[in-house]
């Protein structure tokens, strides 16, 4: 349940990455992926995230998935196909898929 | 969740962990709800480290349901989400209390209230009869597998949505039911099963809602789009929460009425006679809904202290009415046990009730209705045979298999009984 609107500002509750995550914590290499990661902490209230990160696994859920991709749209300007947060959900493929489909948009548009 | 046949078998004191799929689907929890109702019919059920309230009654189920300030749903409704937040709380329409699910049901409502669905029955019948036009003069068919196809059908016209998607959907819709159930279960497992068709489902909706963004449309994802509640409109995941919602509603639910009901009359030999009478359909519907109980249970929470069938509960709660149970109670049915095509009253609860009474409950009916005539109309006698299979859920009453042999009618009168 939400409170209401503007009833005071709550600081975000920032969690440390958990370290028995299935995967090995990887840096973000590119400026995209650094973006991306930082996007996912400021959603999922984590301290770092590693590229390689599953999405779900970190705590997120499908209704936060549909504001990221619209987050990650209006942020970038691009359309991700939603099965890439769904089903490869790291940054890593996300950032993978955002660089797709800006190299197709010339061509496709 | 297993029907038992009549007679019922002996009532089963024993405890018996009714949040466990199997138990609905190879044991009878129909003996332990009917031992329930006459010694303890509102109890605790410890389950795991966790556990809820247990609510049996007919009475009790109907106060739980209505009372929504008492009973709320905005802390998960499924057993599954025991002891868990609910993402989509406040969000999607089966978890949000009035008055702010008022105001986001208004809309939808209007375009699947019974004026509203009356211009679909052309197009429902023609997915009927298409779903009945390959039954053998004489053999066996799988009535789970006809059925289960019916729901994606219809909705996915209501909902805007490709034919070409309904077979995916139809199995995403499965595997998000009965993810414990072998037929449709991935090789990595229940959990693997039920996150994959999830997300998946999520994914095809959210392609579906770009796709409404850019070109506009007044089907059920249009309808969800334009909402406005208190002036805003629904969040990106509130609007995919609800389509998830209204296909898994009616996917769950739709085809094991009929299958449960066909079962229960081949069983008892009663199908030959009734379907060549020509029964009350209306009545029919009802009673194949209260048979049926497709959906299993409610999860509600309290928010305060109360009393229900005289057991104090603490504020914060859990609390799980069973549907099936409420619909053998014997103080409200006579002959419980007993499918009886026309009975009546029939104040079944299978639609649920107060505010979440079921939205699409004129279009299930419609469905159930046009079901059931095309149906009698083709087969003349259905026979039980082996290889019964129910899905293990403690939530969707209903099968994974459900063969009968059929034989067709010999005189052309396909088109309508009536």
């Amino acid at each position: 349940m939400t409170g209401p609107v503007g009833a005071g500002v709550t600081p975000p509750v920032v969690r440390p990455r958990d370290p028995d995550l299935s995967s090995e914590y990887r840096a973000p290499t590119t400026e995209l992926e650094g973006q991306l990661a930082e996007l996912w902490q400021v959603r999922l209230g984590l301290d770092r995230i590693g590229v390689d990160d599953d999405f779900f696994e970190l705590g997120g859920h499908s209704l936060l998935a549909a504001e990221l991709l619209v987050e990650i749209e209006q942020t970038f300007g691009v359309t991700v196909p939603a099965t890439v947060l769904y089903l490869d959900p790291t940054v890593a493929d996300l950032a993978a898929a955002i660089d797709e489909s800006r190299a197709g948009s010339g061509a496709c548009d | 969740m297993r029907l038992i046949p009549a007679p019922p078998g002996p009532d089963r004191p024993a405890p018996l962990d009714l949040a466990d799929p199997a138990i609905h689907a190879t044991d009878d929890p129909h003996a332990v709800w009917r031992w329930a109702r006459a010694h303890a019919p509102v109890s605790w059920q410890p389950t795991g480290e966790l556990g809820f309230w247990s609510v049996t009654r007919h009475a009790d189920v109907r106060i739980v349901l209505r009372d929504h300030q008492t009973f709320t749903s905005e802390r998960g409704t499924l057993l599954t989400l025991l002891g868990k937040p609910d993402p989509a709380s406040g969000r999607q329409l089966a978890a949000t209390d009035p008055p702010r699910h008022t105001r986001m049901r208004a809309p939808l409502h209007g375009q699947l209230d019974t004026a509203a669905v009356a211009r679909h029955a052309p197009m429902i019948r023609a997915r009927v009869t298409a779903l009945l036009s390959d039954l053998p003069e004489e053999g066996v068919v799988d009535l789970a597998g006809i059925f289960n196809r019916l729901p994606v059908a219809v909705l996915s016209t209501l909902m805007g949505l490709p034919d070409a998607d309904w077979d995916r959907l139809t199995r995403l819709t499965m595997m998000a039911i009965a993810p414990d159930d072998e037929t449709w279960q991935l090789p990595r497992g229940p959990v693997a099963t039920l996150q994959r068709a999830h997300r998946e489902l999520f994914a095809y909706f959210q392609d579906q809602v770009r796709q409404r963004q850019r070109r506009g449309g007044d089907d059920l994802i249009g309808t969800l789009l334009a909402l406005q509640v208190d002036g805003a409109a629904l969040d990106p995941g509130a609007v995919l929460s609800n389509c998830y919602s209204l296909l898994l509603g009616a996917a769950v639910t739709v085809p094991n009425v009929p299958t449960a009901a066909l079962l229960e009359l081949a069983r008892s030999g009663d199908y030959g006679r009734l379907s060549a009478a020509g029964p009350r359909l209306d009545l029919l519907v009802e009673e194949a809904l209260r048979w049926a109980s497709p959906a299993n249970h409610f999860l509600r929470h309290t928010t305060r202290e109360t009393v229900l069938g005289g057991v104090q509960l603490p504020a914060g709660a859990p609390v799980v009415v069973w549907l099936g149970s409420a619909n053998r109670d014997e103080s409200v049915f006579a002959d419980p046990y007993v499918f009886v095509p026309d009975r009546q009253p029939n104040r079944h609860v299978a639609l649920g009730g107060g505010a979440h009474y079921c939205i699409g409950h004129a279009l299930a009916r419609l469905m159930l209705t046009t079901v059931f005539d095309e149906f009698f109309a083709r087969v003349a006698e259905v026979r039980p045979v082996d290889g019964v299979r129910h899905i293990r859920s403690t939530f969707a009453a209903g099968f994974t298999h459900a063969p009968v042999r059929v034989t067709r009618r010999t005189s052309a009168c396909a088109g309508g009984a009536r």
